[in-house]
Protein backbone atom coordinates (compact mmCIF):
# COMPACT_ATOMS: atom_id res chain seq x y z
CA UNK A 1 0.00 0.00 0.00
CA UNK A 2 0.84 3.15 -0.61
CA UNK A 3 1.90 5.30 2.69
CA UNK A 4 0.24 8.99 1.90
CA UNK A 5 1.79 10.03 5.36
CA UNK A 6 5.32 9.30 4.16
CA UNK A 7 6.92 12.45 3.15
CA UNK A 8 9.27 11.86 0.01
CA UNK A 9 10.75 15.10 -0.95
CA UNK A 10 11.16 18.36 1.92
CA UNK A 11 12.71 21.22 0.11
CA UNK A 12 13.71 24.09 2.60
CA UNK A 13 14.49 27.78 1.31
CA UNK A 14 15.76 26.75 -2.16
CA UNK A 15 17.69 29.50 -3.99
CA UNK A 16 19.22 29.85 -7.29
CA UNK A 17 20.75 32.22 -9.44
CA UNK A 18 21.81 32.91 -13.25
CA UNK A 19 24.51 35.74 -12.55
CA UNK A 20 22.47 38.59 -11.14
CA UNK A 21 19.84 37.07 -11.92
CA UNK A 22 17.57 35.82 -8.96
CA UNK A 23 15.67 32.60 -10.16
CA UNK A 24 14.32 30.93 -6.65
CA UNK A 25 13.83 33.38 -3.90
CA UNK A 26 13.54 30.85 -1.09
CA UNK A 27 11.26 28.03 -2.34
CA UNK A 28 10.11 25.68 0.85
CA UNK A 29 7.62 22.81 -0.49
CA UNK A 30 7.13 19.64 1.33
CA UNK A 31 6.06 16.64 -0.82
CA UNK A 32 4.44 13.55 -0.03
CA UNK A 33 3.80 10.23 -1.59
CA UNK A 34 1.84 9.57 -3.93
CA UNK A 35 1.16 13.47 -4.26
CA UNK A 36 0.02 14.89 -7.05
CA UNK A 37 1.22 18.19 -7.29
CA UNK A 38 1.08 20.79 -10.78
CA UNK A 39 3.11 24.13 -10.41
CA UNK A 40 1.71 26.99 -12.89
CA UNK A 41 3.01 30.17 -13.00
CA UNK A 42 4.54 32.91 -15.53
CA UNK A 43 7.01 32.29 -18.03
CA UNK A 44 10.04 33.24 -16.50
CA UNK A 45 9.07 32.89 -12.83
CA UNK A 46 11.20 30.25 -12.39
CA UNK A 47 9.10 26.65 -12.23
CA UNK A 48 11.59 25.06 -15.00
CA UNK A 49 14.50 25.63 -12.78
CA UNK A 50 12.77 24.80 -9.23
CA UNK A 51 12.34 21.08 -11.08
CA UNK A 52 15.65 20.98 -12.14
CA UNK A 53 17.07 21.19 -9.01
CA UNK A 54 14.75 18.51 -7.64
CA UNK A 55 17.04 16.29 -9.42
CA UNK A 56 19.99 18.37 -9.29
CA UNK A 57 20.19 19.18 -13.22
CA UNK A 58 21.01 22.73 -11.91
CA UNK A 59 22.74 23.19 -8.65
CA UNK A 60 21.09 24.90 -6.16
CA UNK A 61 22.93 28.06 -4.45
CA UNK A 62 21.69 27.19 -0.85
CA UNK A 63 18.87 25.33 1.03
CA UNK A 64 18.43 21.73 1.43
CA UNK A 65 16.37 19.21 -0.54
CA UNK A 66 15.76 16.18 1.69
CA UNK A 67 14.88 13.15 -0.42
CA UNK A 68 13.25 9.95 1.22
CA UNK A 69 15.01 10.77 4.07
CA UNK A 70 18.75 11.64 2.79
CA UNK A 71 19.95 15.03 1.69
CA UNK A 72 20.95 15.34 -1.37
CA UNK A 73 22.29 18.95 -1.37
CA UNK A 74 25.78 19.93 -0.93
CA UNK A 75 28.93 18.93 -2.32
CA UNK A 76 29.33 16.10 0.17
CA UNK A 77 26.29 14.55 -1.58
CA UNK A 78 27.40 14.85 -5.12
CA UNK A 79 28.85 11.48 -5.55
CA UNK A 80 25.30 9.27 -4.67
CA UNK A 81 23.82 11.98 -7.29
CA UNK A 82 23.88 8.86 -10.07
CA UNK A 83 22.26 6.58 -7.79
CA UNK A 84 19.73 9.32 -6.22
CA UNK A 85 18.86 10.09 -10.03
CA UNK A 86 17.73 6.73 -10.71
CA UNK A 87 14.47 7.07 -8.31
CA UNK A 88 13.31 11.15 -9.83
CA UNK A 89 12.44 10.24 -13.11
CA UNK A 90 12.14 13.44 -15.34
CA UNK A 91 10.16 14.06 -18.90
CA UNK A 92 10.83 16.94 -20.80
CA UNK A 93 8.86 19.53 -22.68
CA UNK A 94 10.78 18.35 -25.85
CA UNK A 95 10.94 14.63 -25.34
CA UNK A 96 14.53 13.99 -25.59
CA UNK A 97 14.16 10.54 -26.39
CA UNK A 98 17.63 8.66 -27.92
CA UNK A 99 17.34 8.90 -31.74
CA UNK A 100 20.25 6.72 -32.28
CA UNK A 101 18.47 4.03 -30.68
CA UNK A 102 15.23 1.56 -31.06
CA UNK A 103 12.50 1.88 -29.14
CA UNK A 104 12.80 -0.83 -26.85
CA UNK A 105 16.91 0.12 -26.40
CA UNK A 106 15.56 3.56 -25.43
CA UNK A 107 13.44 2.06 -22.56
CA UNK A 108 16.31 -0.81 -22.14
CA UNK A 109 19.44 0.84 -22.05
CA UNK A 110 19.53 2.85 -18.19
CA UNK A 111 18.29 -0.23 -16.32
CA UNK A 112 20.66 -2.34 -18.09
CA UNK A 113 23.48 -0.13 -17.59
CA UNK A 114 23.04 1.31 -14.17
CA UNK A 115 20.89 -1.17 -12.39
CA UNK A 116 22.21 -4.04 -14.18
CA UNK A 117 19.65 -5.95 -15.03
CA UNK A 118 19.90 -8.52 -17.90
CA UNK A 119 18.66 -8.15 -21.18
CA UNK A 120 15.72 -10.57 -21.31
CA UNK A 121 14.25 -8.96 -17.98
CA UNK A 122 14.89 -5.58 -19.29
CA UNK A 123 13.19 -6.30 -22.63
CA UNK A 124 10.30 -7.99 -20.94
CA UNK A 125 9.65 -4.95 -18.42
CA UNK A 126 10.15 -2.74 -21.56
CA UNK A 127 7.36 -4.89 -23.82
CA UNK A 128 4.85 -4.24 -20.52
CA UNK A 129 5.69 -0.87 -20.48
CA UNK A 130 4.94 -0.31 -23.94
CA UNK A 131 2.02 -2.34 -24.05
CA UNK A 132 0.25 -0.10 -21.21
CA UNK A 133 0.87 3.03 -23.50
CA UNK A 134 -0.26 1.53 -26.90
CA UNK A 135 3.57 1.55 -28.44
CA UNK A 136 4.36 -2.21 -28.40
CA UNK A 137 3.90 -1.95 -32.12
CA UNK A 138 6.50 -0.05 -32.46
CA UNK A 139 9.34 -1.46 -30.42
CA UNK A 140 11.47 -1.72 -33.12
CA UNK A 141 11.24 1.29 -34.96
CA UNK A 142 13.31 4.34 -34.58
CA UNK A 143 12.51 7.21 -32.79
CA UNK A 144 12.37 9.81 -35.95
CA UNK A 145 9.03 7.34 -37.06
CA UNK A 146 7.20 8.55 -34.21
CA UNK A 147 5.00 10.89 -33.55
CA UNK A 148 4.99 14.10 -30.79
CA UNK A 149 2.96 12.09 -28.84
CA UNK A 150 4.02 8.42 -29.34
CA UNK A 151 7.55 9.98 -28.46
CA UNK A 152 6.68 11.56 -25.27
CA UNK A 153 4.59 8.64 -24.66
CA UNK A 154 8.13 6.84 -24.66
CA UNK A 155 10.14 9.07 -23.13
CA UNK A 156 7.83 8.88 -20.16
CA UNK A 157 8.19 4.62 -20.31
CA UNK A 158 11.67 5.13 -20.47
CA UNK A 159 11.16 7.08 -16.93
CA UNK A 160 9.05 4.65 -15.57
CA UNK A 161 11.59 1.37 -16.46
CA UNK A 162 14.18 2.78 -13.74
CA UNK A 163 11.19 2.34 -11.58
CA UNK A 164 11.35 5.88 -9.86
CA UNK A 165 9.44 6.97 -6.28
CA UNK A 166 8.73 10.24 -8.43
CA UNK A 167 8.32 11.89 -11.67
CA UNK A 168 9.22 15.42 -12.87
CA UNK A 169 7.23 16.59 -15.93
CA UNK A 170 8.44 19.78 -17.30
CA UNK A 171 5.92 21.02 -19.65
CA UNK A 172 4.69 17.48 -21.11
CA UNK A 173 2.84 18.99 -23.75
CA UNK A 174 3.87 22.44 -24.58
CA UNK A 175 5.82 21.04 -28.04
CA UNK A 176 2.39 18.85 -29.27
CA UNK A 177 0.22 19.11 -31.63
CA UNK A 178 -3.44 20.59 -30.34
CA UNK A 179 -4.69 16.71 -31.22
CA UNK A 180 -1.69 14.60 -29.78
CA UNK A 181 -2.17 16.39 -25.85
CA UNK A 182 -5.07 14.21 -24.85
CA UNK A 183 -2.85 10.92 -25.44
CA UNK A 184 0.06 12.15 -23.25
CA UNK A 185 -2.60 13.67 -20.84
CA UNK A 186 -4.19 10.50 -20.53
CA UNK A 187 -1.06 8.53 -19.64
CA UNK A 188 0.08 11.32 -16.54
CA UNK A 189 -3.65 10.72 -15.76
CA UNK A 190 -3.08 6.51 -15.68
CA UNK A 191 0.48 7.52 -13.30
CA UNK A 192 -1.05 9.57 -10.92
CA UNK A 193 -4.15 7.13 -10.24
CA UNK A 194 -2.18 4.50 -9.84
CA UNK A 195 -0.06 6.33 -6.83
CA UNK A 196 2.98 7.45 -8.36
CA UNK A 197 4.24 10.76 -6.80
CA UNK A 198 4.23 13.61 -9.79
CA UNK A 199 5.44 17.16 -9.98
CA UNK A 200 4.21 18.62 -13.12
CA UNK A 201 4.81 21.98 -14.64
CA UNK A 202 1.83 22.90 -16.80
CA UNK A 203 -0.39 25.28 -18.85
CA UNK A 204 -2.85 22.84 -19.32
CA UNK A 205 -5.16 24.24 -16.09
CA UNK A 206 -8.19 22.00 -16.92
CA UNK A 207 -5.71 19.08 -16.44
CA UNK A 208 -4.24 20.66 -13.23
CA UNK A 209 -7.51 21.11 -11.28
CA UNK A 210 -8.76 17.41 -12.35
CA UNK A 211 -5.90 15.34 -11.58
CA UNK A 212 -3.72 17.54 -8.90
CA UNK A 213 -3.82 17.22 -4.96
CA UNK A 214 -1.73 20.34 -4.47
CA UNK A 215 -1.65 23.24 -6.97
CA UNK A 216 1.88 25.62 -6.08
CA UNK A 217 1.43 28.82 -8.12
CA UNK A 218 5.13 30.30 -8.37
CA UNK A 219 6.00 33.84 -9.21
CA UNK A 220 9.60 35.71 -9.26
CA UNK A 221 11.00 33.04 -7.37
CA UNK A 222 8.41 32.31 -4.80
CA UNK A 223 5.51 29.94 -3.82
CA UNK A 224 2.57 33.02 -3.78
CA UNK A 225 0.11 30.28 -3.31
CA UNK A 226 -0.02 26.47 -2.47
CA UNK A 227 -3.38 24.73 -2.04
CA UNK A 228 -5.95 22.29 -3.07
CA UNK A 229 -7.21 23.13 -6.86
CA UNK A 230 -10.34 24.64 -5.64
CA UNK A 231 -8.13 27.08 -3.38
CA UNK A 232 -5.71 27.62 -6.02
CA UNK A 233 -8.22 28.40 -8.70
CA UNK A 234 -11.49 29.23 -6.98
CA UNK A 235 -10.43 31.53 -4.52
CA UNK A 236 -7.20 32.57 -5.18
CA UNK A 237 -5.34 34.80 -2.02
CA UNK A 238 -3.25 37.26 -4.07
CA UNK A 239 -3.67 39.74 -6.37
CA UNK A 240 -0.93 38.43 -8.79
CA UNK A 241 -2.37 34.85 -9.55
CA UNK A 242 -5.84 35.96 -9.70
CA UNK A 243 -4.12 38.23 -12.34
CA UNK A 244 -2.50 34.95 -13.77
CA UNK A 245 -5.81 32.89 -14.28
CA UNK A 246 -7.78 35.46 -15.68
CA UNK A 247 -4.72 35.82 -18.33
CA UNK A 248 -4.48 32.05 -19.34
CA UNK A 249 -8.23 31.45 -19.23
CA UNK A 250 -8.97 33.61 -21.13
CA UNK B 1 52.18 16.76 -76.20
CA UNK B 2 49.80 14.64 -75.20
CA UNK B 3 51.04 11.85 -76.86
CA UNK B 4 53.95 12.10 -74.19
CA UNK B 5 51.57 10.84 -71.69
CA UNK B 6 51.68 7.18 -72.91
CA UNK B 7 55.20 7.25 -73.28
CA UNK B 8 56.26 8.51 -69.95
CA UNK B 9 54.21 6.37 -68.35
CA UNK B 10 55.54 3.42 -70.46
CA UNK B 11 58.74 4.09 -69.09
CA UNK B 12 58.30 5.80 -65.48
CA UNK B 13 54.28 3.96 -64.20
CA UNK B 14 56.74 2.51 -61.31
CA UNK B 15 57.90 6.11 -59.89
CA UNK B 16 54.32 7.08 -60.13
CA UNK B 17 52.94 4.11 -58.91
CA UNK B 18 55.46 4.28 -55.74
CA UNK B 19 54.99 8.15 -55.12
CA UNK B 20 51.10 6.82 -55.19
CA UNK B 21 52.02 4.67 -52.32
CA UNK B 22 53.45 7.17 -50.50
CA UNK B 23 51.33 9.81 -50.44
CA UNK B 24 48.63 6.98 -49.68
CA UNK B 25 50.69 5.23 -46.88
CA UNK B 26 51.61 8.96 -45.45
CA UNK B 27 47.69 10.38 -45.34
CA UNK B 28 46.71 6.75 -43.80
CA UNK B 29 49.40 7.41 -40.83
CA UNK B 30 48.27 10.89 -40.36
CA UNK B 31 44.65 10.80 -40.75
CA UNK B 32 44.96 7.33 -38.15
CA UNK B 33 47.22 8.72 -35.33
CA UNK B 34 46.07 12.51 -35.92
CA UNK B 35 42.50 11.28 -34.86
CA UNK B 36 43.55 9.14 -31.96
CA UNK B 37 45.54 12.41 -30.90
CA UNK B 38 42.80 14.75 -32.08
CA UNK B 39 40.01 13.12 -29.70
CA UNK B 40 42.56 12.60 -27.01
CA UNK B 41 42.98 16.57 -26.94
CA UNK B 42 38.79 17.29 -27.80
CA UNK B 43 38.40 15.65 -24.13
CA UNK B 44 40.95 17.65 -22.76
CA UNK B 45 39.57 20.85 -23.67
CA UNK B 46 35.87 19.66 -22.50
CA UNK B 47 37.05 18.09 -19.28
CA UNK B 48 36.39 20.91 -16.52
CA UNK B 49 39.75 21.21 -15.88
CA UNK B 50 40.94 24.80 -16.91
CA UNK B 51 44.96 24.77 -17.00
CA UNK B 52 44.08 21.45 -19.50
CA UNK B 53 41.78 23.38 -21.74
CA UNK B 54 44.68 26.33 -21.66
CA UNK B 55 47.48 23.60 -22.63
CA UNK B 56 44.91 22.39 -25.43
CA UNK B 57 43.58 25.97 -27.05
CA UNK B 58 47.73 26.90 -26.82
CA UNK B 59 48.57 23.68 -28.89
CA UNK B 60 45.86 24.19 -31.72
CA UNK B 61 46.44 28.44 -31.40
CA UNK B 62 50.24 27.60 -33.24
CA UNK B 63 49.57 24.60 -35.05
CA UNK B 64 46.38 26.27 -36.95
CA UNK B 65 48.15 29.82 -37.05
CA UNK B 66 51.78 28.75 -38.28
CA UNK B 67 52.28 27.22 -41.59
CA UNK B 68 52.82 23.52 -42.31
CA UNK B 69 55.44 23.44 -43.83
CA UNK B 70 57.24 25.54 -40.93
CA UNK B 71 56.23 22.92 -38.68
CA UNK B 72 57.35 19.90 -40.99
CA UNK B 73 61.06 21.85 -40.70
CA UNK B 74 60.88 22.28 -36.99
CA UNK B 75 60.48 18.64 -36.59
CA UNK B 76 62.88 17.79 -39.28
CA UNK B 77 65.88 19.33 -37.50
CA UNK B 78 64.67 19.22 -34.20
CA UNK B 79 63.20 15.64 -33.49
CA UNK B 80 66.71 14.12 -34.33
CA UNK B 81 68.77 15.98 -32.77
CA UNK B 82 66.78 15.84 -29.22
CA UNK B 83 65.48 12.58 -29.62
CA UNK B 84 67.02 9.23 -27.44
CA UNK B 85 66.57 6.75 -30.45
CA UNK B 86 67.20 7.02 -34.79
CA UNK B 87 64.50 8.63 -36.13
CA UNK B 88 64.34 8.51 -40.24
CA UNK B 89 63.82 11.69 -41.86
CA UNK B 90 60.15 10.19 -43.13
CA UNK B 91 59.01 9.41 -39.85
CA UNK B 92 59.87 13.34 -38.50
CA UNK B 93 57.98 14.42 -41.27
CA UNK B 94 54.82 12.06 -40.63
CA UNK B 95 55.06 12.99 -36.81
CA UNK B 96 55.00 16.84 -38.04
CA UNK B 97 51.50 16.13 -39.92
CA UNK B 98 50.29 14.07 -37.69
CA UNK B 99 50.81 16.83 -34.84
CA UNK B 100 49.45 19.46 -37.45
CA UNK B 101 46.00 16.86 -38.18
CA UNK B 102 45.59 16.69 -34.60
CA UNK B 103 44.69 20.79 -34.10
CA UNK B 104 42.23 20.34 -36.77
CA UNK B 105 40.89 17.17 -35.93
CA UNK B 106 40.66 18.02 -32.27
CA UNK B 107 38.33 21.15 -33.74
CA UNK B 108 35.79 18.60 -35.62
CA UNK B 109 35.07 16.17 -32.94
CA UNK B 110 34.51 18.95 -30.07
CA UNK B 111 32.33 20.54 -32.64
CA UNK B 112 30.93 17.21 -33.42
CA UNK B 113 30.40 16.32 -29.33
CA UNK B 114 28.74 19.99 -28.99
CA UNK B 115 26.46 19.83 -31.98
CA UNK B 116 24.52 16.92 -29.91
CA UNK B 117 22.02 18.20 -28.28
CA UNK B 118 22.01 19.19 -24.77
CA UNK B 119 18.51 17.65 -23.94
CA UNK B 120 19.94 14.29 -24.78
CA UNK B 121 22.80 14.43 -22.17
CA UNK B 122 19.91 15.60 -19.81
CA UNK B 123 17.85 12.99 -20.28
CA UNK B 124 20.48 10.50 -19.91
CA UNK B 125 21.74 12.02 -16.81
CA UNK B 126 17.94 12.41 -15.25
CA UNK B 127 17.83 8.52 -15.85
CA UNK B 128 20.76 7.93 -13.55
CA UNK B 129 23.36 7.50 -16.07
CA UNK B 130 26.61 8.11 -15.31
CA UNK B 131 28.72 10.57 -16.63
CA UNK B 132 30.87 8.23 -18.52
CA UNK B 133 27.99 6.20 -20.03
CA UNK B 134 26.37 8.99 -21.18
CA UNK B 135 29.57 9.79 -23.28
CA UNK B 136 29.97 6.51 -24.67
CA UNK B 137 26.45 5.36 -24.86
CA UNK B 138 24.24 8.54 -25.90
CA UNK B 139 26.51 11.53 -26.83
CA UNK B 140 29.09 9.85 -28.76
CA UNK B 141 27.34 7.53 -30.96
CA UNK B 142 25.13 10.57 -31.96
CA UNK B 143 28.27 13.08 -32.56
CA UNK B 144 29.60 10.50 -34.62
CA UNK B 145 27.52 11.15 -37.10
CA UNK B 146 28.58 14.42 -37.37
CA UNK B 147 32.74 14.00 -37.39
CA UNK B 148 32.64 11.44 -39.93
CA UNK B 149 31.85 13.63 -42.84
CA UNK B 150 34.50 16.14 -41.57
CA UNK B 151 37.36 13.49 -41.23
CA UNK B 152 36.76 12.40 -44.55
CA UNK B 153 37.33 16.03 -45.32
CA UNK B 154 40.58 16.31 -43.36
CA UNK B 155 41.45 13.25 -45.27
CA UNK B 156 41.29 14.69 -48.42
CA UNK B 157 43.68 17.77 -47.45
CA UNK B 158 46.10 15.17 -45.88
CA UNK B 159 46.31 13.48 -49.35
CA UNK B 160 47.36 16.96 -50.69
CA UNK B 161 49.36 18.15 -48.03
CA UNK B 162 51.68 14.57 -47.94
CA UNK B 163 53.25 16.59 -51.27
CA UNK B 164 55.02 19.05 -48.96
CA UNK B 165 56.54 16.07 -48.03
CA UNK B 166 58.58 16.10 -51.64
CA UNK B 167 60.72 19.00 -50.44
CA UNK B 168 62.52 16.63 -48.61
CA UNK B 169 62.90 14.06 -51.09
CA UNK B 170 60.58 11.79 -49.74
CA UNK B 171 58.40 8.99 -51.95
CA UNK B 172 55.51 10.61 -53.01
CA UNK B 173 53.36 11.76 -55.80
CA UNK B 174 54.29 15.36 -56.14
CA UNK B 175 58.36 14.19 -55.79
CA UNK B 176 56.97 11.14 -58.86
CA UNK B 177 56.65 14.19 -61.00
CA UNK B 178 59.87 15.78 -59.94
CA UNK B 179 61.79 12.45 -60.82
CA UNK B 180 60.46 12.18 -63.78
CA UNK B 181 60.95 15.73 -64.86
CA UNK B 182 64.59 15.75 -63.86
CA UNK B 183 65.21 12.84 -66.03
CA UNK B 184 63.23 13.34 -68.91
CA UNK B 185 63.41 17.44 -68.76
CA UNK B 186 59.90 16.77 -70.29
CA UNK B 187 57.37 18.95 -67.57
CA UNK B 188 53.95 19.21 -68.15
CA UNK B 189 52.91 16.22 -69.39
CA UNK B 190 54.89 14.61 -66.13
CA UNK B 191 52.91 17.16 -64.16
CA UNK B 192 49.60 15.67 -65.62
CA UNK B 193 49.91 12.52 -64.74
CA UNK B 194 50.61 13.41 -61.24
CA UNK B 195 47.93 15.70 -61.00
CA UNK B 196 45.30 12.77 -62.62
CA UNK B 197 46.43 10.30 -59.83
CA UNK B 198 45.65 13.00 -57.23
CA UNK B 199 42.68 13.68 -58.83
CA UNK B 200 41.05 9.53 -58.84
CA UNK B 201 42.47 9.26 -54.91
CA UNK B 202 40.26 12.29 -54.10
CA UNK B 203 37.50 11.48 -55.87
CA UNK B 204 37.54 7.61 -55.08
CA UNK B 205 37.18 8.76 -51.08
CA UNK B 206 34.85 11.45 -51.28
CA UNK B 207 32.87 8.80 -53.37
CA UNK B 208 33.57 6.09 -50.29
CA UNK B 209 32.72 8.89 -47.72
CA UNK B 210 29.68 9.50 -49.58
CA UNK B 211 28.45 5.93 -49.17
CA UNK B 212 29.16 5.89 -45.71
CA UNK B 213 27.13 8.92 -44.78
CA UNK B 214 24.39 7.71 -46.69
CA UNK B 215 24.58 4.40 -45.04
CA UNK B 216 24.79 6.32 -41.46
CA UNK B 217 21.51 8.46 -42.39
CA UNK B 218 19.55 5.37 -43.62
CA UNK B 219 19.15 4.23 -40.21
CA UNK B 220 17.76 7.35 -38.33
N1 LIG C 1 20.99 28.07 -17.65
C1 LIG C 1 20.53 29.33 -17.51
N2 LIG C 1 21.37 30.37 -17.63
C2 LIG C 1 20.93 31.64 -17.50
N3 LIG C 1 19.66 31.97 -17.26
C3 LIG C 1 18.76 30.99 -17.15
C4 LIG C 1 19.15 29.61 -17.28
N4 LIG C 1 18.04 28.85 -17.11
C5 LIG C 1 17.02 29.70 -16.90
N5 LIG C 1 17.45 30.98 -16.92
C6 LIG C 1 16.62 32.17 -16.68
O1 LIG C 1 15.97 32.01 -15.44
C7 LIG C 1 14.63 32.49 -15.48
C8 LIG C 1 13.68 31.40 -15.04
O2 LIG C 1 13.74 30.35 -15.99
P1 LIG C 1 12.80 29.08 -15.92
O3 LIG C 1 13.13 28.29 -17.11
O4 LIG C 1 12.94 28.43 -14.61
O5 LIG C 1 11.35 29.72 -16.05
P2 LIG C 1 9.97 29.00 -16.28
O6 LIG C 1 9.09 29.43 -15.16
O7 LIG C 1 10.15 27.56 -16.47
O8 LIG C 1 9.45 29.68 -17.62
P3 LIG C 1 8.67 29.07 -18.87
O9 LIG C 1 7.22 29.01 -18.49
O10 LIG C 1 8.93 30.04 -19.97
O11 LIG C 1 9.25 27.71 -19.14
C9 LIG C 1 14.40 32.97 -16.89
O12 LIG C 1 14.58 34.36 -16.92
C10 LIG C 1 15.51 32.29 -17.68
O13 LIG C 1 15.89 33.09 -18.78
MG1 LIG D 1 10.01 26.25 -18.13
Amino acid sequence: MIDRTKELIKVTDLRKSFGKLEVLRGISQNIFVGDVVSIIGPSGSGKSTFLRCLNLLEVPDSGSIVFDGQEITGRKNARSIDATRQKIGMVFQHFNVFPHLKVIDNITLAPMLEKHVDRAAAEEQAAELLRRVGLLDKRNEYPTRLSGGQKQRLAIVRALAMEPEVILFDEPTSALDPEMVKEVLDVISDLARSGMTILIVTHEMGFAKRVSDTVLFIDEGQILESGTPEEVFEEPKTERCRAFLNQVLY
Amino acid sequence: MGELIPAIWQKYGYVYIQGAWGTVYIALLTVFFGTILGTLLSFLRLSRVRPLQWIVQVYIWILRGTPTLLQIYFFYFYLPRYLPFEMSERACIITALVVNASAYVEEVIRAGIQAVDRGQTEAARSLGMTARHTMTRIVLPQAFKNILPALGNEFIVMIKQASLASIFFIVELTSAFKTVQSATFITIPALIISGAIYLALTTVLSALMKLVEKRLQSND
